[in-house]
């Protein structure tokens, strides 16, 4: 019985780690288990999952939004990006 | 025969005509490519500069299998890891209290710091400016590279375990990193716009 308890129960460190690596990547079935009776039982990660997916979407919002490009001069910066080419080519 | 001869023109045309014309056709582009990745303007520029630099040298090796646009993209493509990669790689330091700050020593939650229920619907959450400045500041707050760590899953659009094979990291460091980032981010947001709202 002490066998299969620790077996089980994970503390809140680790079972938030888990939930990362749920979110990242895939748990293996000891994890998915172990995590699974962690919420039933903690409220408190139940929480840090549901925050920390909400986080998760609100980056990916973000950072695939493409950026407005101002203020850079792409004509100057091709012009000298062709002399650099040319330059090199001659040497 | 015929595609010797035509291979031999297309070499040597390639160093002068057609890198000067992809320049003019591709570079603008590739910049907010770049910029996109990096949100760097200045850097964002280097790296499309190495790509034509790194293209004008290798250009032999080009041979119209794939378009242009194609070759240079993964060039492109490979210089911004390659600058992640960089980046990630040099704090090897965590920071060990971290956890000591959100865990008791049998790890459990400690009472300040239990996340409770944000209680948000989502979509209005999303959408919302001033979450999303807050959001951007927090993360700002963060090291730069576990902030870094977490948006490499969107930038690079690629799973956990990929990141860490192109960033050349371990699979356990990597979650480390992206635990302690979370830890953060999620109080700093729940300190600045939860508890203020």
């Amino acid at each position: 019985m002490k066998k299969l308890m620790q077996y089980l129960f994970l503390s809140c460190l680790k079972a938030s780690q888990l939930i990362e690596k749920k979110i990242y990547s895939r748990l293996s079935f000891k994890e998915q288990l172990q995590l699974k009776m962690h919420k039933a039982m903690c409220e408190a990660c139940t929480n840090y999952e549901k925050d920390s997916l909400l986080i998760d979407k609100a980056l990916q919002k973000q950072t695939t939004q493409p950026p407005v490009i101002t203020g850079i001069d792409l004509e100057a910066f091709e012009k000298s990006l062709a002399n650099k080419l040319e330059q090199k080519r001659k040497k | 025969m015929y595609s010797n001869i035509k291979r031999l023109t297309l070499k040597e045309k390639s160093n002068t005509v057609d890198l000067a014309s992809w320049v003019h056709q591709y570079s603008a582009d590739m910049v907010s490519w770049a910029l996109f990745k990096v949100s760097d303007t200045e850097l964002a520029k280097d790296l499309v500069q190495d790509t034509f630099l790194a293209a004008s040298e290798k250009i032999e090796n080009f041979r119209g299998d794939s378009s242009p646009k194609t070759w240079l993209y993964s060039i492109l493509n490979f210089k911004i890891i390659d600058h992640y990669r960089a980046k990630v790689k040099k704090p090897v330091n965590v920071g060990g209290d971290t956890f000591s700050k959100f865990f008791s020593d049998g790890g459990e939650w400690i009472q300040s710091h239990k996340p409770h229920n944000w209680e948000e619907k989502e979509t209005h959450l999303l959408d919302d400016d001033e979450f999303n400045k807050i959001l951007k500041m927090c993360m700002d707050a963060l090291p730069e590279s576990w902030s870094l760590a977490i948006k490499l899953k969107f930038l690079l659009s690629k799973k956990g375990e990929e990141i860490c094979e192109e960033l050349g990291i371990s699979p356990t460091n990597f979650w480390q990193i992206i635990h302690r980032a979370k830890l953060q981010l999620r109080e700093c947001i729940d300190t600045n716009w939860f508890k203020e709202n």
